[in-house]
């Protein structure tokens, strides 16, 4: 079957998230479930989903605290909807709440559910902090011991140091390295230079700023404890500021001759939770909504970043051509890209790639290569590195800012319009997508 | 089974001797034994006997030690995969059946008609293989030999051989380490250019079983070039893969699960008391690390070897970088401390994993 061949659509109908804050900002203090549910309920409040029993709600979060296992499903329970909607929730570091979108879409083209909310959230701020493994162990033995001196023994066991917190690992567990210094060897070994890199993030700023300004995210963003537009933005921003910044990542690479990579074209650890609205056609023509866009496809891809074989955050570079084959375009026939920011370099690095004729015939095993792309085409609001980048809520954001703008373009312009989404993530691997504009 | 027996024997003459264990002997007591000052005064020794490796004529004992029907227990299984990053499988990381016969051929070793101190070899080279998996739970026999003494430029090596047999009888692993006596000179007749190649690792590092400070590693960049080129100066890193960051606590971590506890391992006081400015990581912690890394599939046959250059002192961080060739089924790390300051960068170890009979 081709994606063409699919029962029915699944139609984006829109999306509400809450403003993205800096990790420590405004929403210290505040929960994963917090931030879910205020994305939830201004999305229930923006379709009137009052009493709606939806067909499913997929969420997810990267950073989660084992107490939060049913995540989704208590952020839901905290919203109007009809509390017999179920929900499920899922992982997959940057690429999240894109594979949310995935799942349900594909659940919804399968005639199993007619409705669904995909969604995600992210705390840098609340992140889990959990106890060493050897205490764990200790607590497990005492809590199964059956007498009191069986518990005294297996307590006698602990040691000062097994008290120390254990906070989230910051780098790959394969590797040792964060993802920034991953991506500082990739960078280095695609000769991606400072001034492209500031050159992109200053791009994200003003795009973002000017689509706030515009008013393009009035109905994609509801404001939360005091914050009406996402902390990290810095409409002001200059070159020459963004050059005043120091190098954070390759440093102490000697592999890495010049750093390029800085807090500036990096993004920050952030706070904030996106979600987006899907339907069928009848299920929206039923409640009078508007679609604005069709999932057409998507795909995923995984590359070995532990023995060196490719760049840990490479593997987007591979999933679109897989993409753009199987349904017959060229990476020239779409209309707008959003690709997602987690470094400056990330997103040279891709474009590089694609023009590069050695890598699209070495490793892609392709005559020519895919080209280069319509720059002015590329996260036309702005993407992560203005908006900040809570990582489970960055593909939620994604997709309904591309389908809110694809919609506008093709009632513009009177032609389908398409566009592609990219997403890197941790552990290698990358999910990309495919949506296409709906209008009446 | 009195030392004069052993010792008396001619290399590959007298027949072999087997001395059976009742269980793995323990670690510790072991090292006290080494630490004894008669053993260590090499006066009741085997023929060239000077404790040192003075002399050029010493023999070593031929002599197996066998321990029968030892349990590979799960449990230490489990915390060696921990230790090593990586899950707890049922067949066996081929390190744990390297911790396990170590103590014996360590046992061995400390007998009084081996010719070399304990304390004093430098762990060179390791070279595993393993012709079927074993599982968890499983019995196997260990055997223990020590064999090869041969002329190196630095003193002279033999290799430690342990045989891992399963309850049919049949070969499971062979793990051959080389070691390095330090001191005396090669023999005449055979010059240190035809040194073996298991001795081509110009500085080694002092590792599982160590003797004084800034061991072979401090000398092994003046000369290497005739065997095998690994001077410490040509080497020049590749792109790195990852970094390990070891803690102070590294070599206790691994003492405990592997029951390894040499001094010069477990804090920089100990290490001290040996002539070490700091603690040094386990060279087999290195290897098995990085064997669990190569994500090697343990169902197959398989070889490991390793050599070993400078030591990773601890707490400390070596870059490693991975390069597979899928075409062979070889895995190859290579672990190194970047250059910091005059010193430029150092290799630590180099591993390689190969898949057999794929």
């Amino acid at each position: 079957m081709t994606p063409t061949d699919s029962p029915r659509d699944a139609l984006i109908l829109g999306g509400n998230r809450i403003p993205f804050a800096r990790s420590g900002g405004p929403y210290a203090g505040i929960s994963n479930q917090d931030l879910l549910t205020a994305a939830l309920e201004g999305l229930v409040a923006r379709y009137s989903l009052q009493g709606e029993k939806l067909g499913e709600i997929a969420g997810g979060a990267v950073l989660k605290l084992a107490g939060d296992l049913n995540l989704t499903r208590e952020s839901a329970l905290g919203t109007p909807l009809d509390p017999r909607t179920p929900a499920v929730d899922m992982s997959k570091a940057c690429a999240t709440s894109l594979e949310t979108v995935l799942h349900v879409s594909n659940r919804i083209r399968l005639g199993q559910i007619d409705s669904a909310i995909a969604c995600g959230v992210d705390s840098a701020s609340d992140s889990p902090i959990e106890v060493t493994p050897r205490l764990r162990r200790i607590l497990h033995r005492a809590f199964a011991a059956r007498t009191a001196m069986q518990r005294v023994k297996a307590l006698s066991a602990i040691r000062p140091a097994d008290l120390a917190p254990v906070p989230p690992r910051n780098g790959e567990p394969r590797t040792g390295l964060s993802m920034g210094e991953h991506q500082a060897l990739t960078t280095a070994q695609w000769g991606i230079t400072r001034e492209a890199q500031d050159e992109l993030a200053l791009a994200s700023h003003k795009n973002l700023a000017a689509a706030y300004d515009a008013g393009f995210l009035d109905d994609l963003v509801t404001g939360y404890r005091g914050l009406a537009r996402d902390q990290n933005l810095r409409a002001d921003s200059t070159l020459e500021k963004l050059g005043t910044l120091k190098p954070v990542f390759g440093v102490k690479s000697p592999q890495v001759a010049e750093p390029t990579m800085t807090a500036g074209n990096s993004t920050p650890l952030s706070d904030g939770a996106s979600s987006v609205l899907l339907g069928s056609a009848e299920w929206a023509a039923e409640r009078g909504l508007t679609p604005l866009a069709r999932v057409i496809d998507a795909r995923s891809a995984a590359v070995d970043f532990a023995h060196g074989d490719e760049g840990l955050l490479m593997a987007p570079a591979y999933a679109v051509p897989e993409l753009l084959d199987a349904n017959g375009l060229a990476l020239q026939d779409l209309d707008l890209y959003e690709i997602h920011e987690a470094f400056a370099s990330t997103v040279l690095t891709t474009l590089k790639a694609w023009e590069s004729e050695e890598f699209c015939r070495e490793r892609l095993g392709r005559s020519a290569p895919l080209g280069a792309i319509d720059r002015s085409r590329l996260n036309i609001t702005g993407s992560s590195l203005a908006a900040g980048h809570p990582f489970a809520a960055t593909g939620g954001r994604l997709v309904a800012t591309l389908a809110k703008l694809l919609h506008e373009r093709a009632k513009e312009t009177g032609r389908v319009q398409r566009g592609l989404i990219s997403v890197c993530a941790a552990a290698g691997q990358g999910t990309v997508m495919l949506l296409e504009s709906v209008t009446d | 089974m009195r030392a004069g027996h052993g010792a008396a024997a001619h290399a590959g003459g007298a027949p072999e001797q087997v001395k059976d264990l009742s269980d793995v002997p323990s670690f510790p007591a072991i090292y006290a034994a080494a630490l004894d000052p008669r053993s260590r005064l090499g006066g009741k020794r085997g023929k060239g006997g000077k404790g040192g490796a003075g002399g050029g004529a010493e023999t070593l004992p031929s002599i197996a030690y066998r321990v029968r029907k030892v349990r590979i227990d799960a449990e230490r299984a489990r915390d060696f995969d921990h230790l090593m990053g990586g899950p707890a499988t049922d067949l066996v990381h081929p390190g744990v059946l390297h911790v396990l016969a170590f103590p014996v051929s360590l046992a061995l070793m400390a007998r009084r008609d081996f010719p070399f101190p304990l304390l004093g070899l430098v762990h060179l080279r390791n070279q595993v293989l393993q012709h079927r998996p074993v599982k968890v739970g499983d019995l196997v026999d260990v055997e223990c030999r020590v064999r090869d003494l041969r002329p190196h430029r630095k003193g002279r090596t033999f290799e430690a051989v342990s045989t891992i047999l399963g309850e049919d009888g049949e070969i499971i692993a062979t793990d051959v380490s080389t070691y390095l006596v330090k001191g005396g000179k090669p023999s005449a007749a055979e010059p240190s250019g035809t040194a073996p190649s298991s001795a081509a690792s110009a500085g080694a590092v002092p590792s599982s079983v160590a003797s004084s400070a800034e061991s072979a590693g401090a000398t092994g960049a003046n000369a290497s070039t005739s065997d095998g080129g690994r001077s410490r100066r040509d080497f020049e890193p590749p792109q790195p893969t990852g970094r390990w960051v070891l803690g102070a606590d590294t070599g206790r971590r691994y003492g405990a699960v592997s029951g390894d506890v040499n001094p010069i391992h477990l804090s920089a006081v100990t290490a001290k008391a040996f002539g070490f400015p700091s603690a040094i990581a386990h060279g087999m912690y290195t290897a098995s690390r990085a064997f669990t890394e190569a994500r090697v599939d343990l169902s197959k046959p398989l070889r490991w070897d390793v050599t070993f250059d400078a030591p990773v002192t601890l707490p400390g961080s070596v870059l490693v970088a991975f390069e597979d060739d899928p075409s062979v089924g070889t895995a190859r790390c290579v672990g190194w401390k970047p250059a910091r300051g005059e010193k430029g960068p150092r290799r630590c170890f180099e591993v390689e994993v190969t898949t057999l009979g794929r």
